[in-house]
C-alpha cells in the first residue's frame, strides 16, 4: 500500500478513557479502544447497509436497483460460508464467540474473545472480504431464514413495532420486517446477493471498532495485511419521498398473549442529514424528565395500574430518513396510557420542565452512559453505529453534561407532536 | 488477569463477599437471602423483594425515591427472585456510578450502601404493615410479569416442561408462585415473613467494582448486629440421577412456530467431580455454533433457526430447545436423541472436543470483566467451593478427557419431553 495509516487520539477527561480513529489506506475506517485491563477483546467489523436499502444506486450505476426485502439480512447468513468452509468452524479454533445482526441501517460481524485475539480478527477479516454463494448454498437457508421469520412472527415486540411503523410511515421502509417474508427472500438469487455485496461491502462504506485488551500496532499490522483496497466509490440510498403526515393513528392485531402490549410513537420531520450529537443528548434528557421513574407521568400511571415497572420504557427512534420518539409497554389499556402522555406533554409544553427535574434528568442519563462504558461489547457497538451515522462518543457524553435546560425544552418544538402520534396495540386473541 | 474475591463473615449465617476494582467506573452491592423453594411461603417470599424496594421510612414516597436515585447519577435499585435448585433466591441491589466520575465532586457509594441497608431494614410500616398502596401494586405486577411469560413463547415452552418434569419436586415450584397463589396474599401476614426473612435466612452480601468495601460492611454489620440473629435455616437441595420414564406432553396454542423443548436428567450436579464433563459434554453437544445440534438439526437439515442445549449443574439437569414447525417435530426431536447417541458412542473428533474446552474457556474467562458475571459467578458458588474463580473453573475444563466426556454423556437420561403446537394449517 502506497500510503500510511492516519492516526487520530480521542480522549475524554470526564470519562478518563481514550481511543484511536485510524483511516486506513485500503479505504476503512478503524477505532481503537483499549481496556488494558480486560481480559476479553470484543470487535466488529460492519457495513452502512441494513434493511432499509432496498432501493439504490452505485457510481456507474445507469439506473436505481431495487431489491427483494431482506436481502441484507440473507447475505450476513451467507457471508459465514467461504468456499473452504464455515467462519464458525474456523472460530472453533480460537473459542472466540461470533455473532452478527443486521438491523435497519447497517450489518455487523462480531466475536469475543479472551484468546487468540489476532487469530479470532484475522478470520473476520477475512470471511467478511470473501463472498461466496452458489444456488445450493442459498437455497439451503431459505428453510433457516424462514423458521427465524416465523419466530418473529410469535413475538408480539417485533409485531408491535413493525405495525407501529406501517402506521407512521407511507413509504419509507423501516416500516418492512428486517428479515422481509418467506416471499420475499424466495425471490434472492446468487447473483443477486453478489450484486448487493460488491456495492455495499466496500471498505470506504464499512468501519471496524475493537475495544478490550489490544495492542493497536499489532492490530493495525494485521489489517495492513489482510484488508483488500476497495475502489473509491459511493452508493445513494433512494427513498421514496415520505410524507409529513401519519398514515393512521390506531392500528391493532390479536395474537396469543395474556396482557396487551403497545408502542405509541410521535413522527418527526426529518431533515437530509442526522441529528446532532447534541440533539441526541437534549432529546434524551428530555425524555427522561418527562417519562422516567422519577417523574409525574410514570408515577399517575403506575398509580392507575396503567403501565408495569418491567416493561414501561422510551426510546428515540433515529435513522436514516426517520425519527419518532415511541413510549411502549404493557397495558390492560393502551389508550389510556396514550392519552396521559398526550397530555403531560401539552403540560410540559405550557409549564416546562422545573430546575430540579431538569438536574436530575440530566444526572441520569450522564451517569448511565459512563456506566455504560464497563463493557468492551457496548463500546463497540456504541462507537460503530455513532461513527455511520456521522457522531462520536466523548462529543455525546459532553453533551450531556453541558446540555441547557432551554434548548432541552426547544425539543418539543419539532417533537412529540400529537397531531403526528399514531398507536399500535397486540391484544390477546378472544 | 485473575480476580481473587475477599471472603468474611458479617455475623452467623451472613457471609460478606469483594471485589475492589477500580477498572469498573460502577459500584453494585447485592443482598441475597436463600429460602428453601415450598408451595406454601413462595409468593409471600418473592413479594419482598419488590415491597422493600419500593419505599422506606425515609423515603416513603415512590416518586421522592427515584427522584433521589436519579439525582445520583441515575443508581438503579433492583429486586429479583430466582431460583437456585430447590431454593429461592430472593435479592435486593444497588448499582450506580463511582465516586470519580460525579460531575460535581458528589460521594455516591456512601449513599448508595446506606440507602440500600435502610430500603432492608426500615420499611415504612404502618400499624406494622407494609403500606396498602405499595403492596398492591406490586401484587398486580408480579401478576402481570406471569402473564407476560406466556407472551415469550420460548420462555413459556420451558417454564411448562419444566412444570411437567418438576411435578412432584419442589423446583416444580414457580419462582413467584402461581397467579392464584399472589392474588389470595394478605397484608397482614407479610411483616412477619420480612422478619424470618432478615432474621433466619441464609444471607449472602456482594460488593463488586470501583469502592471500598469496608464502609458498606459496617453499614451491614451494625444492621445485623442490631438483629441478635441466631444461625439460619438450611436449604435442601434434591438432585434427582435418572429418569424412571418419558414424560410426553403436547399443548396447543395459536401459534405460527411450533415449539419442542426436552428435559434430561444429567446424572451428576454441583458438587460432584464430573460436573466439568458435563459443562463439557453440554457446550459439545448443543452449547455453540460448532456443537453438533447446531451443525445438525440447523445447518444440515435446515429444520430450524435455534437448536441448543444447556445444563444446571445445580439441579443436574439438561434442557435442549428448538423452534420448528409442527410437521417437523418428529424429525427435530429424533435428531436430537441420534446426535446425543453419537456423542455417548464417542463418535466425534479431538478437535470438536478442543473447540468445547475454548469455547467454554472463553466464557469462563470472560466473566470477570463484568460485574454481572462476577455477581452471577459468586452467587452461583454459595453453596459449593466458595472461592473458586472462573479460571479455576477453566482449567478443571481444560482436563477433562474424552472418556470422561463420554461417561457423562452415557448418565444423561431423557426425561420431558414437551411441545408447543399451532395450528395445523399453514397461513
Amino acid at each position: 500500500m502506497g500510503t500510511e495509516s492516519k492516526i487520530r487520539e480521542i480522549s475524554s477527561e470526564r470519562a478518563g478513557e481514550h481511543y484511536y480513529e485510524i483511516q486506513h489506506p485500503s479505504g476503512l475506517r478503524i477505532f481503537l479502544y483499549p481496556k488494558e485491563k480486560n481480559n476479553s477483546t470484543y470487535a466488529i467489523f460492519g457495513t452502512k447497509y441494513g434493511s432499509i436499502d432496498n432501493c439504490f444506486q452505485a457510481t456507474g450505476d445507469a439506473e436505481p436497483r431495487r431489491v427483494p426485502n431482506g436481502i441484507a439480512h440473507y447475505l450476513e447468513h451467507k457471508l459465514f460460508e467461504s468456499e473452504d468452509g464455515d467462519a464458525f468452524a474456523r472460530y472453533a479454533k480460537t473459542g472466540a464467540s461470533a455473532n452478527a445482526y443486521t438491523s435497519f441501517d447497517m450489518t455487523c460481524y462480531l466475536f469475543s474473545c479472551t484468546e487468540n485475539v489476532y487469530e479470532s480478527l484475522e478470520i473476520l477479516l477475512d470471511f467478511v472480504q470473501s463472498p461466496y454463494f452458489t444456488e445450493q448454498t442459498v437455497q439451503k437457508e431459505q428453510g433457516i431464514i424462514g423458521q427465524e421469520i416465523r419466530m418473529y412472527d410469535d413475538t408480539p415486540q417485533w409485531r408491535v413495532m413493525f405495525n407501529l411503523l406501517s402506521a407512521l410511515y407511507h413509504t419509507h421502509p423501516v416500516k418492512i420486517d428486517i428479515a422481509g417474508t418467506t416471499d420475499s427472500i424466495a425471490k434472492i438469487t446468487p447473483e443477486l446477493l453478489y450484486s448487493c455485496y460488491r456495492t455495499f461491502y466496500n471498505l470506504n462504506n464499512m468501519a471496524l471498532c475493537i475495544a478490550g485488551n489490544i495492542e493497536p500496532e499489532r492490530v493495525l499490522a494485521l489489517c495492513d495485511k489482510m484488508l483488500k483496497p476497495s475502489l473509491v466509490s459511493s452508493v445513494e440510498r433512494i427513498f421514496e419521498p415520505e410524507p409529513e403526515s401519519i398514515v393512521k393513528p390506531r392500528v391493532e392485531q390479536s395474537l396469543s398473549v395474556a396482557v396487551p402490549l403497545f408502542e405509541f410513537g410521535f413522527k418527526e420531520s426529518v431533515a437530509k442529514g442526522r441529528a446532532s450529537v447534541r440533539q441526541l443528548a437534549e432529546t434524551d434528557i428530555l425524555l427522561e424528565a418527562l417519562a422516567s421513574p422519577a417523574s409525574p407521568l410514570y408515577r399517575s400511571l403506575l398509580d392507575d395500574g396503567l403501565i408495569n415497572e418491567a416493561s414501561f420504557s422510551h426510546e428515540y427512534f433515529e435513522g436514516p430518513g426517520f425519527a419518532s420518539v415511541i413510549f411502549s409497554g404493557e397495558s390492560s389499556d393502551p389508550d389510556a396510557v396514550a392519552d396521559r402522555i398526550r397530555r403531560e406533554v401539552g403540560r410540559v409544553r405550557r409549564e416546562g420542565i422545573g430546575r430540579d427535574a431538569f438536574r436530575r434528568a440530566k444526572n441520569a442519563v450522564y451517569g448511565r452512559n459512563l456506566m455504560a462504558l464497563n463493557d468492551a461489547g457496548v463500546i463497540a457497538n456504541t462507537v460503530i453505529s455513532l461513527a455511520f451515522a456521522g457522531r462520536e462518543l466523548y462529543s455525546y457524553i459532553d453533551a450531556v453534561a453541558d446540555a441547557d435546560a432551554d434548548a432541552v425544552l426547544s425539543r418539543l418544538e419539532t417533537q412529540l407532536n400529537p397531531d403526528l402520534s399514531a398507536i399500535s396495540i397486540v391484544k390477546p386473541v378472544r | 488477569m485473575i480476580t481473587e474475591v475477599d471472603r468474611r463473615s458479617v455475623c452467623d449465617g451472613v457471609g460478606f463477599r469483594s471485589i475492589r476494582e477500580s477498572r469498573f467506573k460502577t459500584v453494585r452491592i447485592s443482598v441475597h437471602f436463600f429460602r428453601p423453594l415450598e408451595q406454601e411461603t413462595v409468593s409471600a417470599n418473592a413479594i419482598l423483594p419488590f415491597l422493600l424496594t419500593r419505599a422506606s421510612k425515609k423515603y416513603p414516597d415512590y416518586t421522592k425515591l427515584n427522584e433521589h436515585l436519579a439525582e445520583l447519577y441515575g443508581a438503579e435499585l433492583d429486586a429479583d427472585v430466582q431460583k437456585m435448585g430447590d431454593r429461592q433466591v430472593l435479592s435486593v441491589s444497588i448499582t450506580g456510578l463511582a465516586d470519580r466520575y460525579a460531575l460535581n465532586g458528589e460521594k455516591i457509594s456512601g449513599e448508595l450502601s446506606r440507602l440500600l441497608c435502610s430500603m432492608l431494614f426500615e420499611p415504612p410500616l404502618q400499624d406494622g404493615m407494609f403500606p396498602e398502596d405499595g403492596f398492591e401494586q406490586e401484587k398486580r405486577q408480579m401478576i402481570e410479569t406471569l402473564e407476560a411469560e406466556f407472551n415469550d413463547k420460548k420462555l413459556y415452552a420451558l417454564r411448562r416442561c419444566e412444570e411437567i418434569m418438576f411435578s412432584d419436586e419442589p423446583y416444580g415450584v414457580g419462582r413467584y408462585g402461581t397467579q392464584e397463589q399472589i392474588r389470595a396474599l394478605k397484608r397482614d401476614g407479610l411483616t412477619k415473613v420480612w422478619q424470618q426473612l432478615i432474621h433466619s435466612s441464609k444471607v449472602e452480601i456482594l460488593v463488586l467494582g470501583d469502592c471500598d468495601p469496608e464502609p458498606v460492611f459496617c453499614d451491614f454489620s451494625a444492621a445485623f448486629a442490631n438483629l441478635g440473629r441466631s444461625g439460619a435455616e438450611e436449604c435442601p437441595n434434591f438432585v434427582k440421577k435418572t429418569a424412571a420414564q418419558v414424560n410426553d406432553c403436547t399443548d396447543k396454542e395459536d401459534v405460527a412456530q411450533s415449539k419442542l423443548v426436552m428435559g434430561f436428567r444429567a446424572g451428576c450436579a454441583e458438587p460432584e467431580k464430573s460436573v466439568p464433563a458435563m459443562k463439557l459434554m453440554s457446550a459439545l453437544y448443543g452449547g455453540t455454533p460448532n456443537s453438533k445440534l447446531f451443525l445438525n438439526v440447523r445447518e444440515k437439515m435446515s429444520l430450524c433457526y435455534y437448536c441448543g442445549s444447556a445444563y444446571n449443574p445445580t439441579k443436574g439437569i439438561l434442557t435442549v430447545q428448538s423452534g420448528v414447525e409442527s410437521e417437523n417435530l418428529e424429525r427435530a426431536k429424533e435428531e436430537i436423541l441420534h446426535q446425543l447417541d453419537d456423542v455417548r458412542a464417542g463418535s466425534f473428533t479431538d478437535d470438536d472436543l478442543q473447540a468445547a474446552k475454548l469455547s467454554l474457556c472463553n466464557s469462563y474467562h470472560t466473566i470477570s470483566d463484568s460485574l454481572d458475571g462476577l455477581e452471577g459467578w459468586y452467587l452461583s458458588k454459595t453453596f459449593s467451593d466458595q472461592g473458586r474463580t472462573p479460571e479455576k473453573e477453566a482449567e478443571m475444563v481444560s482436563a477433562v478427557t474424552k472418556e470422561e466426556l463420554i461417561a457423562a454423556a452415557q448418565n444423561v437420561t431423557l426425561d420431558t419431553v414437551y411441545r408447543l403446537t399451532g395450528n395445523e394449517e399453514k397461513e
